[in-house]
């Protein structure tokens, strides 16, 4: 293993740590609610090593566990995966002239989390790129597997860590890994817009609300960054 | 329910490569790129924002909300030294001091 192999797996996993230990209470969640309701413990982590999306399998254990129609939690596993259309459209031009063995494993792991640490210019476009991004992918994948692990060992003894209010520590990460990014006004209108509209549509119980939130305030940023274009070339 | 975490399954993983095939019959231009370059922000305020401001009972604006005090705290510290470490404990920090 060359030097900067080893350092790009090292920076892979110590940028992704925070965010690995800001899931704890939604890995765990995961464990402890599918065995709550009758799933056993091979299904539980079946679903966190092939799924792989703590959003949607949350929202499909509580439907599954309620008899809902496979139809109808196909579906909603669909509406709520939406979002990762934006990143594989956001992050194609960096990753389509790679081969397919390293196409398929970043596609796998291209969670919310990886895809905070894609807008490098130069993320996915050459070896060592690669390397980090998978290295981050893949520590989120087996850590997000471990605390679901420990909800199905332990899911019943512990309590549920969402509701002391530590969901928090994925907002506080997001914000860490979003603040910085602002540097201009298009970037700024697209946060607060997006903050605004994503809240309002949420409270709201709009099933679509952060890919809508998303798009409305994509297209913001987008708008105001060519108004500036079109006014420094005039 | 072994076949519904299957079918589950390959709509996720279809949902994250889809994009990252090669043959697809469209080409992102750089007016997409420019609109597409605004997808991170954008996404992951969506996520955060709502955590901290919508419970059960709807939007809650309330400045004693702990999630308030300590996504402002974060926000600052994060504007000031650009660190996830610093950020998330200084966040975590007060939000469980408060909480």
């Amino acid at each position: 293993m060359t030097l900067s192999t080893k350092r790009a797996l090292l920076k892979g996993f110590l940028d992704m740590l925070p965010l690995c230990l800001a899931v704890i209470p939604w890995g765990i969640l995961c464990g402890s609610l599918a065995i709550q309701n009758g799933f056993s413990a091979f299904e539980t982590q079946a679903m966190s090593l092939l799924v792989f999306a703590g959003s949607a399998q949350l929202v499909a254990i509580e439907l599954m566990a309620g008899n809902t129609p496979l139809l109808t939690i196909l579906f909603t596993t669909f509406i709520i995966s939406s979002r990762h259309f934006l990143y594989g459209l956001a992050v194609r031009h960096k990753v389509i002239d790679q081969p397919l063995r390293w196409r398929l494993p970043v596609s796998f792991v291209l969670t919310d989390e990886l895809f905070a640490f894609s807008h490098h210019r130069k993320a996915y476009r050459n070896k060592t790129r690669l390397i980090y991004a998978l290295s981050a992918g893949f520590s989120f994948y087996i850590t997000w597997n471990l605390w679901t692990l420990i909800g199905i060992v332990a899911g019943s003894l512990l309590p549920d860590l969402t509701n002391l209010g530590l969901d928090f520590a994925i907002a506080a990460t997001f914000i860490a890994l979003v603040i910085p990014g602002i540097k201009n006004l298009a970037t700024l209108a697209t946060v607060v817009s997006a903050g605004v509209v994503a809240t309002v549509l949420k409270s709201q119980g709009f099933e679509l609300w952060l890919v809508a939130a998303a798009l409305s305030a994509m297209t913001i940023g987008y708008l105001i960054s060519r108004i500036q274009d079109k006014l420094e070339h005039n | 329910m072994m076949s519904t975490i299957l079918l589950m399954a390959c709509i996720t993983f279809f949902t994250r490569y889809l994009f990252l095939h090669r043959d697809l019959p469209f080409k992102v231009g750089p007016k997409m790129q420019q609109f597409l370059s605004f997808s991170a922000p954008a996404v992951l305020t969506a996520i955060w924002v709502p955590i901290v401001f919508v419970t059960d009972e709807g939007i809650n604006l309330d400045w004693q909300n702990p999630y308030l005090s300590a996504a402002i705290a974060a926000i600052i510290v994060a504007y000031k030294t650009h660190n996830i470490y610093y950020t998330t404990l200084v966040g975590m920090g007060l939000f469980l001091i408060l909480n």
